[in-house]
């Protein structure tokens, strides 16, 4: 290039290496699992494996010397299943004796652990490679030969795996992956755990992770996931403060929770899970629908789900496999999917498909009864399906665009679920398959940055990695929701003015919350004064039949609304608020006000915040037009 | 920093008798106990501000100094926020329908929205605009938008621009034509533009200080003396004109040149090209040295600097001869002159007096004359009257 004279910029920008630990999000679920890095520009991202499969099976399998592990493992059911080891996440930290025997399964059998008293293990069949033989040297053989002497075969060999040696086998791999997308090794990993997983299984994990030498920074509830996500990026039309339900539908069971976010600060209001309904339940509807099928096409008797024989048996592992296929499509195109399956029995093929319209129709009960329990959940939490302002998504049956119907019938119409944000296709923000593993990855990263120079300091870092034992996760929250009323002449209602929430119920608590608010002043321009209450108020839903017309009013409802029973009877559902009662009132004079179309107005902004003891001060300001605030006026409400 | 909501709902006026309600309650009702989720940012926030016992207020800074402390961890290099001072430039509607198969006739630096840097612009620099650009006009991320999606005619310009900028050898030849400095080169002040202006001497010093500004990037040697001001001292001026009649310019045409028809196996209608390209790059390297040339003329002839210089060393030089002659020196002779300018003034003065004198004096006998003519007239009328 050209000699310059001297460049605005710096020519030579300083090359600096990001100082900041590799780490990865892992979400580990019983049955699939997925791996997120973070990006270049912050956020996090679900990465695939070597196979190229974001979803990776939780299966290990093995086949003479070989083995399998993810999807590939997944296939092997098929013909090696008795050496196919699945759903071992849900074993760890527990005793043989707690687990229940009668359990179906199609893998690998549980059984007692030959050496160790009460523990679980697998049993499988393996080809160990013979010791290689020593090589040839001048003085340990008279042969005249130079050649090796060749290998003796792999003998076969019984090895007895452990929960715990699986799960390492298997992080081992998900690391491995990662490494290789990263291309630097992986110092830290935030690991996914379901809500309901106790001390001993925690520590199980924590040292079957340790055991495949990954740093673990924390141990994250699967609810904490979903907030990480949820609050990280920001979602344009919603709130800051908000309700959300998280609904978890993975393969094994569904696990529902409640959240209370208020400015990305969660914590659940009720959790609820139930192992009697979960993407395993699709596929056997699934696969029997298809069985069906078959057997009309091709008059060959096959039952699955439960299947007797080993021929049916063989043939239910291979749709199980084929419809994995099917039920994806069917999430994530409108169109009819197909499920085909070569030599399904008999050396019969098969190939059908599925529609939308009629997979729903299949899948009716599941979707009701996911339904009744998120109602079930919002009741024990003694709040409204109209309460709730976000749906999110969890695991790959939660993409089902069906099961979104279905609740979003229930809610109140401006609640956001992330298909009606359009956030579920393209691997967006809700995308129910890879949300935990990106919050994992987020809430690595934060641990990651966190300083260690004093003991302060190391307290905070505690405050995340530590167990049920730090003090830090125990907090109070107001039970009520906090606001102002402007007063109005004719107000309608009860509450004689203008509500601004400020502080919503459940909110933890030391919490500050600011609004702003433009207070008209009337035409004169005189003295000009405004003030306001601020005031603790009781919500409630107004649930209203329009045919027969009665008013019932009803303030924490948990009826279910029959649909089918009175098909006339429309509810309509409204909030309601009234007043509870009056903490205080500030007023003072406005000097900042503007003229605007003949009115005057002037801008205000109030500040509430609750101390920890439940103390309130409120403080007012005017904000002039160039930003500068004006004097502050103050007010505190002493703890109770 | 603390969060504001804005609501959107504009209260009404206070009513005028309006006092402050009684509070019905003396505190907000009892708190309830919650476990957190030790999850995201915010939970750090709380678990900081209870840890350190933190204001609000407080952990609001602790939170900036955070975030700066972070900035200086990840190294924000070229590849942070700081885009080195590249900017948003508009795109008009010309630009971003320019045809990539024209793309020698583009403005690469317009296309990349570095028209406010051109020939400064870093090698940095352009990597931050061509980022910046890829990012928004990316055919991807026009795909499924309404309209024709296909359009990826300006990210083509984009990519041709890139080309061009990031290869030296390819930036100098471009550099060389730049269509923005054209314009510029085509209208260098003339001499009757300077003697006209209202006021000649800082006219002089505006254009041609942003003449040879211009110029100066053709220049091999740097840095290059500029213009500068009316009161630089004489080696400054001669160093000024010794350098630009000596400039080593790489400027050079090659950008201009005909497409040689590769496809062609004439082997002599490309060699007559490439002659042809050769010999039209030596007649405009040749205009161009005698139009940077005549340019220098130019202000060798106008700049004021020299006539002074010239009086100066004039004025020197008498001096020295006076001072070799006698006693006198300069400083003698000066009111001496300015004695006999006196002296000259002070006659001429004088002299006018006398003379204005001598008028008032001619018209005053004038004026004698006629009143004695009148006065005989009447006492010859009177005479005839007293006869009659």
């Amino acid at each position: 290039m050209a000699i310059q004279t001297p460049p605005n910029g710096t020519a030579e920008a300083p090359i600096e290496v990001s100082e900041v630990p590799t780490v990865v999000g892992i979400n580990f679920g019983n049955s699939y699992a997925s791996i997120a890095v973070l990006t270049k520009e912050g956020s996090s991202e679900c990465i695939a494996n070597e196979d190229g499969e974001r979803q990776i099976a939780c299966a290990i399998a093995f086949h003479g010397e070989q083995t399998y592990i993810g999807n590939q493992a997944k296939h092997q059911l098929v013909k090696n299943s008795q050496n196919t080891i699945t759903g071992f996440r849900n074993l760890l930290g527990k005793k043989f004796s707690e687990i229940p025997s009668n359990k179906l399964t199609i893998s690998a059998p549980v059984i007692q652990h030959p050496k160790h008293a009460d523990e679980p293990a697998y049993k499988v069949e393996v080809l160990e490679a013979a010791p290689s033989p020593l090589p040839p040297t001048a003085s340990n053989t008279p042969a005249a030969s130079q050649v090796a002497t060749p290998r003796s075969e792999p003998t076969p060999a019984t090895r007895y795996l452990t929960p715990s040696e699986v799960t390492s086998i298997f992080l081992t791999s998900l690391v491995k992956s990662a490494e290789d997308f990263l291309g630097k090794s992986v110092q830290g990993a935030v690991i996914t755990v379901p809500a309901w997983f106790s001390e001993s299984q925690k520590a199980a994990l924590e040292k079957a992770a340790a055991d495949a030498g990954i740093n673990v920074l924390q141990l994250l509830e699967e609810a904490g996931a979903v907030a990480v996500t949820t609050t990280s990026e920001a979602v344009a039309d919603l709130p800051k403060d908000r309700t959300q339900l998280v609904v978890d539908l993975g393969s094994s069971g569904l696990e529902l929770a409640l959240l209370s976010i208020r400015e990305g600060l969660a914590y659940s209001l009720a959790t609820l899970s139930d192992h009697t309904v979960g993407g395993d339940f699709i596929d056997d509807k699934l696969i029997k629908f298809f069985a069906k099928e078959f057997t009309k096409k091709t008059k060959t008797p096959l039952n699955v789900a439960p299947s007797e024989g080993t021929q049916d048996k063989r043939a239910e592992a291979k749709l199980r496999l084929a419809v994995e296929h099917t039920k994806r499509t069917l999430s994530a195109s409108p169109g009819a999917a197909n499920c085909s399956v070569e030599s399904l029995k008999e050396g019969l093929d098969y190939t059908g498909s599925i529609n939308r319209l009629r997979f729903d129709m299949e899948m009716r009960s599941i979707y009701d009864q996911v339904y009744s329990k998120v109602k079930e959940l919002i009741a024990s939490a003694g709040l409204d399906l109209y309460d709730v302002d976000e749906i999110v998504y969890v695991g790959g049956s939660a993409s089902l665009p069906g099961l979104d119907e279905t609740l979003a019938q229930g809610f109140s119409e401006n609640v956001v679920t992330p298909f009606t944000a359009g956030t579920v296709v393209g691997g967006g923000i809700g995308d129910p398959t890879t949300i935990l593993a990106r919050g994992a990855a987020l809430q690595a990263k934060i641990i990651v940055s966190l300083p260690e120079n004093t003991d302060e300091e190391k307290e905070v870092k505690l405050a995340f990695t530590g167990h049920e034992g730090s003090e830090w996760i125990k907090t109070k929250a107001t039970s009520k929701s906090l606001g102002l009323i402007f007063p109005e002449e004719n107000a309608e209602g009860s509450l004689g003015g203008q509500w601004v929430p400020v502080i919503l119920k459940e909110t933890a608590v030391p919490a500050r919350r600011t609004v702003q608010v433009d207070v008209d002043l009337g035409e004169a321009s005189g003295e000009q004064k405004v003030g306001f209450e601020v005031v603790e108020v009781k919500e409630g839903i107004k649930i209203e039949k329009e045919k027969p017309p009665k008013v019932e009013y009803d303030d924490d409802d948990d009826e279910a609304p029959e649909e089918d029973e009175e098909e006339e009877e429309i509810e309509v559902k409204e909030k309601t608020i009234e007043k509870e009662s009056v903490l205080t009132s500030l007023s003072f004079v406005a000097k900042q006000s503007r003229q605007e179309q003949g009115r005057w107005r002037t801008t205000v902004e109030v500040q509430l915040i609750v101390g920890e003891d439940g103390g309130l001060e409120v403080s007012a300001w005017e904000v002039a037009k160039d930003g500068s605030k004006g004097e502050k006026v103050v007010t505190t409400v002493a703890a109770a | 920093m603390a969060n504001i909501v804005k609501v959107p709902v504009v209260p009404t006026a206070l009513k005028s008798d309006w006092s402050p309600p009684q509070p019905t309650a003396k505190s907000i009702s009892p708190l309830v106990e919650r476990r957190l989720l030790p999850a995201g940012t915010a939970y750090l926030g709380h678990v900081r501000r209870a840890v350190h016992k933190l204001t609000f207020e407080e952990h609001d800074k602790h939170v900036e100094e955070e975030q700066k402390r972070l900035n200086a961890l990840n190294g924000n290099g070229a590849d942070g926020e700081d885009d080195l001072g590249v900017g948003d430039e508009e795109e008009n509607e010309d630009l971003l329908t320019l045809d990539p198969k024209e793309w020698k006739k583009q403005d690469h630096y317009a296309v990349l929205g570095l028209s406010h840097l051109r020939y400064k612009a870093t090698p940095d620099q352009i990597k931050i605009a061509h980022r910046k650009k890829v990012l928004k006009h990316h055919p991807d991320k026009k795909a499924g938008a309404v309209g024709d999606s296909n359009d990826d005619a300006f990210f083509k310009c984009i990519q041709k621009a890139m080309e061009v900028l990031t290869n030296p050898e390819r930036r100098r030849q471009f550099d060389s034509v730049d269509p923005h400095y054209e314009d510029l080169e085509a209208d260098v002040p003339t001499a009757k533009q300077v003697k006209d202006a209202k006021d000649p001497q800082k006219y002089f010093f505006k254009e041609f200080s942003a003449v040879f500004e211009r110029e100066a990037r053709f220049s091999k040697k740097q840095p290059v003396p500029m213009l500068g001001q009316y009161d630089a001292s004489k080696e400054e001026v001669e160093g000024f004109y010794d350098f630009w009649y000596n400039f080593d310019s790489w400027r050079s045409f090659e950008y201009l040149d005909k497409e040689i028809n590769e496809g062609s196996d004439n082997r002599d209608d490309k060699r007559y090209t490439e002659k042809k390209n050769k010999s039209e790059r030596a007649r405009r390297k040749k205009e161009d040295t005698a139009r940077l040339r005549q340019i220098v003329d130019l202000t060798l002839s106008l700049d004021p600097r020299i006539k002074r210089i010239k009086e100066e060393e004039k004025a020197a030089r008498e001096a020295k001869k006076k001072g070799k002659g006698g006693a006198a020196n300069g400083v003698s002779q000066k009111q001496k002159e300015e004695e006999e300018k006196k002296k000259a003034e002070e006659e001429a003065k004088k002299k006018e007096e006398e003379e204005k004198v001598a008028r008032a004096e001619a018209k005053k006998a004038k004026a004698a004359a006629a009143n004695a003519a009148k006065k005989a007239r009447r006492q010859a009328r009177a005479a005839e009257e007293t006869a009659a």
